[in-house]
C-alpha cells in the first residue's frame, strides 16, 4: 500500500515531517519499507500555457512552441507527437533540474533557441507503466485550465512524499486510506474525516433485480446505477493520486471505481449497464468447466469453487478477481451498474491464485474486506460519477444478503492484559489505548468490554485487544524479566553430546565439515545406497534438487571435485546429516543421522621432509576406528570385503558391522567412478551415526593395574593370500581360553621369497595374569592350542 | 744422591704429548703409553728394584706422583675433549627451527555449526533443552497445530516443497515446538530451543537459499509474560553480539503468536551510529517473537487459562552473514575450503567478549 502524505493529510491533518511519521508508523507495526520523495532533484517547475505550435524548418520531428510561463513568453523547441497549442503543460525553466541529475540549460536545436524543456510525466519521475494511455511517448498536458507560471510539483499534487507500507497478513484494515488515517489517529491523535459520500436515490431499482443463489459465496451484493455518463480522463487531481499509489489511471469510470477502492479498500466494479443483456445479476458458484471470456481477452475455464457474477444465464464477471469483456465499460458506455459486494475469501483467494491473477481488488477480498465500508464506497463511487462523469444516480441502493455491521464484542480483563504483558497498567491507560484506535470501552465490574468495529474484524480474541494496547502503548514501556518457570536441568542429551564429540574428533583428525542439500538429483540419489523408496518432490524447481538424498556420498565428491578445480589437491571433509528412505506416499519417510567423509589427495603432508599419508583406504578406516574407539565401539565392529556399490572399488572397499548388523562402509572410489570425475585416489565412507550414538556404554569400569609383567609372543605364519587377517585374529582369540589379553597383525608380506598366492603374516600376542607371574608351563597351556587351531585352519607356521 | 731424571724425563715428555692430543682416542693411546702394563710410568717402577732400600720408598713417591699428575692431566683432558666432541655433536644436529613443523592437519567447523552451537550454549546455561524433529514433517505439524489452517494466505504452494498432500519439508522449526509440547500432556514447564535444517520454495541466489538453517525457541510454564520474552531476549543480545546491545521490539505478524514482534537489536559494527550492516538505521531485524497464540497451546494439549509461553526464531544463516560479512548465502551451502577453513580458531568473542 502506498500512501502519499498529500492525500492522507486530507483525511486526518498531521504536520510531523515524514520521516518521523514514517518512523513512528514503523514502530507501531506497519513497516514503511521506502519513502518516495517526489520533489527532490527537481527544481525551477513551473505550469506553461502553449500558445503556438509550429513545425521546426529543420527537423521533420521537432516543433517550436511559444510557452508563457507566467512572466514572460519562452520559445521551447519540443520533440513530443502530442504537443499542441492552447494546452498546459509542465515547463522545467532554463536553469532547473529534473530527477536523475538532469539539469536545463539555452541551446540551440538545429538552429533554433530551445529555453526550457516541456515534460513528461517519466521525467517527473513516474514510472512508465503508471503513465495514462494518452501521455506515453508525449508530453503531459493537464485536463484543466491552470495559472501559468505556477509551481508546477503542487499543481500537479507531486510536491508530496509517498510512504510503501509493508503490510502484515493480519493487517488488512491498513489497505485504504481510512486504515491509514486511523492508524495515524492511533499514533499522533487527532480526527478522520472521511470524505463526502451522499447521494441522492433514484427510483427504487430502476428496473435490475439481484439475487444471490449461495450465501456462503456472496453474503452481500449491492449495487447503484447512475446514468447519462460521458467517458473522459478523470480530473488530474484523481489522475496523480492513483499514480502515486502505484494505479495507471484509464478513464474517469475506471479511475473512479479505483479511487474509491483506495479510499475504503473496498473493491467496486463497474458494468455497462446495456451490456449486461438482462434486467437480473444472480450471482453463484461457477459450473465445473464453464467457460467465460475475462475483460482481458482470455477465456477462462472455470471450475466449481469459483464465484461468478451472471446476468441470470451466463458469467458477466468473475467475482472479485476480473470483469467479463461483454460487459466491461468502454467509450460508449453511458450507463453504469457499481458493485459493491462481500465474497467468500476463501473461494476469491484460490481463483485468483489458480488463475494467476492477482489484484488490488482480489487481494483485498481474499483478507475479507470491511462491512462498514461496502455502502460508503459504493456511494462515494456514485457521488464522485456525478460530480466527475456528468453521471446521476438513477437507482436506490438494489441489493441481495446481509451485510451485518454492528460492532462486535470482546471482554478481557486488565489483570489478564497485564499479567499477559508482565506490566502494570491501570484501567484508564488500557482504555485511553484503546480509544485512540478507535475502540470503546466499557467497564463491568472487574471486565473490560471492546467494542470492535467491522473495520478490525482482525480483532477476534483477548490475546488480540493485549497487542493492540501493548503496540499504541509502545514496547518500550514493556518491563524486562526472567522467566520464573520451574527448573530444567538444560543440558544435552547423550546422543547430541556424543555427537559434538565425534565433530570435534573429525576435525582434529584434520577433516572439515560441509553442509549440503538434502534435495538432489534422481540419479544421484541411487548412488551409494541400496535402499528402496526416493522421498520425491511433487513440484521440484529443478532436476537437480527434485528428490530427497539416501546417501551424502554424492554431494561431498561434488565438493571435492569443486575444490580440486580451484586448485585444493589436499581435501578432507565430512558431514553429518539425514539421509531419506521413503515409506510410502502419505507417510512419513525414514530420516537417518548419517555420519559421511571423503578424503583425497595426501594427509598430514609435511613436503620439505617427504612425509605424507595417503588417503587411501586404510586412512579412511584409521578414522572410522578412531571415532569408534572415542564412541568406545571399537570391539564391536567388523570390517567385511563388500563390492556392494559400483562406483566403489570392488577390492578396496567393506561394510561396517556392527554387532553383525550392516551399518555403513567404507571404500575407495572405483577408478572409472573416480576418472569421470577428473579424481584420482579418493576414499569415502558413511556410517549410520544414529545407531551408533544409540549404543549405551554405560560407565568406565576402572580395572586395577596388574603388579606382574606381561609376555609376548610372535607366531609367523605363511597363509593364502584369501585369508582375511581378521579371521587368523579370531581363530587366536577363539583358541586362547585364558590370558591373552591382546593380539594385532604387526606384519604382512607378499611378493619376493614367497610362494604364489601365498602371504606371511606377523601376529603378536599378549599374555598377561594378573593375579600371578605367568609361567612358561603356563603360556605353553595356552599358546599350543593357538598354533594347533591356526594349522587345522590351514596356516602353516613358520 | 738418587737418580730421578728419569721421572723427570717421563713427566716432561707427557706433559709434551699430551699438549698434542687431539681426540678421545689420542688421549686413550697416550694413557696406554704411559700407565698401560708396558708404559712409560710402569716402566720406572721396574726400574725400582735396581735402588737401595732405602731410596725405594721416596722413589716410589716421586713416581706416584707423576703417576697421579697424568691420571689427573688424563682425566681433565678427556672431559674437555668428551665436551668438545658433545658440542661438536649438537652443532652438528642443528636444525633450522623456522622451518615447518610435521603437519598435523587441523579440519575447521562450518561456520554456521559453530554459530548454532554458540547460541544453544547461551541456551543451555539457561536450562533450556535441545530438541530436534523431523526435516520432513506432516502439513499437521508444520501448519495446522500452530494456527495455520488450510485457508491461510501463507500456506501458499510456492513456498513449501510439498512430498504429497499431507507431507512437506518442513518450512520451519516450528513443529519441534508442536510436537514437543504434545509429548508433554499438558503439562509445563517447556523450555527447549529446537535448531535444525529448514527447506523453502525458493530460487537460490545471493540472499535466498531453498535450504537454510533456523534455531527456534520456545518457553510454556504458568506466568509466563511477554516482559519475559524481552528479557531472555536482552540477555541474548548482550552475550551473543556484545555487552553494549539494546533491543527494540517492532509489533509484527506471526500466526502461531499473539502479540508478536520482530526484534531488533542495535548494530554491533557501528554501535547505532548507522553503517552498511544496519543499512544506516542503526538496527539489525535478527528475531520474529512473540507469546504464543493460545490456539496452539489448545491444540498442543496446554489450557491457555492456565498457561501462557513465548517464542521465538531466528536464522543463523543471516546472523553468520550479517557477524562475517559474509555476502552471499550460498557459500554456505558450496563448501569451498577456501571459506570453510576461514572459521577454524576457537575464540571469536571480539573484544568484550560475546560468543558471536
Amino acid at each position: 500500500m502506498k500512501v502519499s502524505r498529500e492525500w492522507l493529510n486530507e483525511w486526518i491533518p498531521n504536520e510531523v515531517p515524514v520521516n518521523a511519521l514514517a518512523e513512528k508508523i514503523t514502530r507501531g507495526g506497519i513497516e514503511v519499507d521506502e519513502i518516495i520523495d517526489y520533489t527532490s532533484g527537481v527544481k525551477n517547475l513551473v505550469v506553461g500555457y502553449v500558445k503556438t505550435v509550429t513545425q521546426h524548418p529543420e527537423a521533420d520531428r521537432l516543433r517550436i512552441c511559444q510557452v508563457d510561463t507566467g512572466e514572460e513568453t519562452h520559445q521551447i523547441i519540443c520533440g513530443a507527437p502530442n504537443v499542441k497549442a492552447d494546452s498546459y503543460v509542465v515547463v522545467c525553466k532554463v536553469g532547473g533540474r529534473l530527477p536523475g541529475g538532469i539539469k536545463i540549460k539555452r541551446a540551440k536545436l538545429r538552429g533554433e533557441v530551445s529555453e526550457g524543456m516541456i515534460c513528461s510525466l517519466e521525467e517527473l519521475g513516474i514510472k512508465e507503466d503508471q503513465v495514462p494511455a494518452e501521455y506515453q511517448n508525449g508530453i503531459f498536458m493537464f485536463q484543466e485550465e491552470r495559472t501559468p507560471g505556477e509551481d508546477a510539483l503542487a499543481a500537479l499534487l507531486l510536491d508530496d512524499q509517498v510512504m510503501e507500507f509493508d503490510l502484515t497478513p493480519n493487517r488488512k484494515d491498513a489497505l485504504s486510506m481510512a486504515g491509514a488515517a486511523y492508524e495515524t489517529r492511533a499514533l499522533f491523535g487527532g480526527e478522520v474525516e472521511v470524505p463526502a459520500h451522499e447521494v441522492a436515490d433514484g427510483s427504487e431499482t430502476a428496473g435490475l433485480e439481484i439475487r444471490n443463489e449461495d450465501d456462503e459465496a456472496v453474503p452481500f451484493y449491492g449495487a447503484r446505477i447512475v446514468q447519462g455518463v460521458t467517458i473522459a480522463p478523470s480530473p488530474t487531481w484523481m489522475q496523480m493520486r492513483l499514480i502515486k499509489a502505484g494505479v495507471r489511471p484509464i478513464n474517469n469510470v475506471v479511475d473512479i471505481s479505483n479511487y474509491a477502492l483506495l479510499e475504503f479498500g473496498q473493491p467496486l466494479h463497474m458494468f455497462d449497464r446495456d451490456q449486461i443483456g438482462s434486467d437480473e445479476i444472480v450471482t453463484r458458484y461457477a459450473r465445473d468447466d464453464e467457460k467465460m471470456t475475462t475483460l482481458d481477452g482470455k477465456e477462462r475455464t472455470l471450475e466449481s469453487g469459483d464465484i461468478v457474477i451472471t446476468n441470470g444465464s451466463e458469467p458477466i464477471a468473475l467475482a472479485g478477481v476480473m470483469g467479463g469483456e461483454f460487459s466491461e465499460v468502454t467509450d460508449q458506455t453511458t450507463t453504469v451498474v457499481i458493485e459493491s459486494a462481500v465474497f467468500d475469501p476463501v473461494s476469491i483467494r484460490k481463483t485468483s491464485g489458480r488463475l494467476n491473477l492477482r489484484s488490488e481488488a482480489s487481494s483485498r477480498f481474499e483478507k475479507g474486506v470491511s462491512h462498514e465500508f461496502v455502502l460508503k464506497a459504493l456511494d462515494r463511487a456514485a457521488l464522485l460519477l456525478e460530480q466527475y462523469a456528468g453521471g446521476t444516480v438513477a437507482s436506490s441502493l438494489i441489493s441481495a444478503g446481509e451485510l451485518d455491521v454492528r460492532d462486535t464484542e470482546i471482554s478481557i480483563t486488565r489483570a489478564f492484559i497485564n499479567d499477559h504483558l508482565g506490566m502494570e497498567l491501570s484501567t484508564e491507560e488500557i482504555q485511553d489505548t484503546l480509544s485512540k484506535l478507535g475502540l470503546d470501552t466499557k467497564v463491568e465490574n472487574d471486565a473490560l468490554l471492546v467494542s470492535i468495529p467491522s473495520r478490525r474484524d482482525d480483532l477476534k480474541i483477548k490475546q488480540d485487544i493485549t497487542e493492540e494496547v501493548a503496540r499504541i502503548y509502545g514496547y518500550d514501556a514493556l518491563p524486562s524479566s526472567m522467566p520464573r518457570a520451574g527448573t530444567t536441568s538444560g543440558k544435552l542429551t547423550d546422543e547430541q553430546k556424543k555427537t559434538r564429540i565425534v565433530r570435534h574428533q573429525l576435525e582434529s583428525l584434520g577433516l572439515s565439515q560441509t553442509i549440503n542439500y538434502a534435495l538432489t538429483s534422481r540419479g544421484k540419489a541411487d548412488q551409494f545406497n541400496e535402499l528402496e523408496g526416493t522421498v520425491e518432490l511433487l513440484m521440484p524447481m529443478s532436476e537437480d534438487h527434485a528428490v530427497l538424498r539416501k546417501s551424502m556420498i554424492p554431494h561431498l565428491v561434488d565438493n571435492v571435485v569443486y575444490n580440486r578445480n580451484r586448485q585444493q589437491k589436499d581435501v578432507q571433509f565430512y558431514e553429518i546429516g539425514r539421509i531419506f528412505k521413503s515409506n510410502g506416499t502419505g507417510a512419513l519417510p525414514e530420516e537417518r543421522e548419517m555420519l559421511a567423509g571423503i578424503i583425497t589427495g595426501e594427509m598430514n603432508r609435511t613436503d620439505w621432509l617427504g612425509t605424507k599419508v595417503p588417503a587411501d583406504f586404510f586412512a579412511a578406516k584409521g578414522i572410522v576406528e578412531s571415532v569408534l574407539e572415542k564412541l568406545g565401539l571399537r570391539d564391536s565392529v567388523r570390517y567385511e570385503q563388500s563390492s556392494r556399490f559400483d562406483a566403489l572399488h570392488p577390492g578396496r572397499s567393506a561394510d561396517v558391522l556392527l554387532d553383525n548388523e550392516r551399518i555403513g562402509f567404507i571404500g575407495e572410489l572405483h577408478p572409472k567412478y573416480a576418472q569421470q570425475n577428473d579424481l584420482d585416489r579418493t576414499a569415502v565412507f558413511e556410517v549410520d551415526l544414529a545407531r551408533l550414538l544409540s549404543v549405551k556404554q554405560g560407565n568406565i569400569i576402572y580395572d586395577q593395574l596388574s603388579r606382574y609383567p606381561s609376555i609376548t609372543r610372535d607366531i609367523a605364519l605363511v597363509v593364502e593370500e584369501t585369508v582375511a587377517a581378521d579371521t587368523l585374529v579370531r581363530t587366536v582369540e577363539t583358541a586362547a581360553t585364558k590370558h591373552l589379553v591382546d593380539v594385532f597383525v604387526f606384519d604382512v608380506y607378499e611378493g619376493d621369497n614367497m610362494e604364489a598366492g601365498k602371504k606371511s603374516v606377523g601376529l603378536r600376542l599378549t599374555y598377561l595374569n594378573k593375579e600371578d607371574t605367568l609361567t612358561d608351563e603356563e603360556i605353553e597351556k595356552q599358546h599350543t592350542p593357538v598354533l594347533e587351531a591356526l594349522e587345522s585352519n590351514g596356516a602353516q607356521i613358520r | 744422591m738418587m737418580d730421578t731424571v728419569g721421572i723427570t724425563d717421563v713427566r716432561k715428555s707427557f706433559d709434551d704429548e699430551i699438549a698434542n692430543v687431539s681426540s678421545v682416542d689420542e688421549l686413550q693411546q697416550l694413557k696406554v703409553a704411559f700407565l698401560g702394563k708396558k708404559g712409560k710410568v710402569t716402566g720406572l717402577m721396574k726400574s725400582m728394584k735396581d735402588l737401595s732400600k732405602e731410596e725405594r720408598p721416596e722413589y716410589g713417591a716421586k713416581v706416584n706422583e707423576v703417576r697421579t699428575h697424568i691420571t689427573e692431566a688424563i682425566d681433565n683432558r678427556s672431559k674437555v675433549l668428551e665436551e668438545a666432541a658433545l658440542e661438536a655433536k649438537l652443532r652438528e644436529d642443528t636444525i633450522d627451527v623456522t622451518l615447518p613443523g610435521r603437519t598435523f592437519t587441523l579440519g575447521s567447523p562450518h561456520p554456521l555449526s559453530r554459530t548454532v552451537e554458540d547460541i544453544e550454549d547461551f541456551f543451555l546455561g539457561l536450562g533450556y533443552e535441545i530438541a530436534e524433529g523431523y526435516e520432513v514433517e506432516t502439513d499437521y505439524y508444520n501448519f495446522e497445530a500452530l494456527n495455520l489452517p488450510k485457508s491461510h494466505p501463507a500456506r501458499d504452494m510456492q513456498d513449501t516443497f510439498y512430498i504429497s498432500e499431507e507431507t512437506l519439508l518442513r518450512t520451519h522449526t516450528s513443529p519441534v515446538q508442536a510436537r514437543t509440547m504434545e509429548s508433554r500432556k499438558g503439562q509445563g514447564p517447556v523450555k527447549i530451543i529446537c535448531p535444525g535444517k529448514v527447506y523453502r520454495r525458493d530460487s537460490d541466489d545471493a540472499t535466498h537459499s531453498h535450504q537454510f538453517t533456523q534455531i527456534e525457541g520456545l518457553v510454556v510454564d504458568r506466568g509466563i509474560h511477554m516482559s519475559d520474552l524481552k528479557g531472555t531476549l536482552e540477555l541474548f543480545a548482550r552475550e551473543i553480539f556484545g555487552a553494549e546491545r539494546e533491543i527494540r521490539l517492532r509489533p509484527s505478524y506471526f500466526p502461531f503468536t499473539e502479540p508478536s514482534v520482530e526484534v531488533d537489536i542495535s548494530c554491533f559494527k557501528c554501535k547505532g551510529a548507522g553503517c552498511n550492516v544496519c543499512k544506516g538505521t542503526g538496527w539489525i531485524e535478527i528475531l520474529g517473537a512473540g507469546m504464543v497464540h493460545p490456539n496452539v497451546l489448545e491444540m498442543a494439549g496446554f489450557d491457555p487459562e492456565i498457561y501462557s509461553g513465548f517464542a521465538f526464531g531466528m536464522g543463523p544463516d543471516r546472523i553468520a552473514m550479517l557477524k562475517y560479512g559474509i555476502e552471499d548465502i550460498r557459500h554456505f551451502y558450496t563448501n569451498d575450503l577456501r571459506f570453510i577453513n576461514q572459521f577454524k580458531a576457537t575464540e571469536d568473542g571480539g573484544v568484550t567478549n560475546e560468543s558471536i
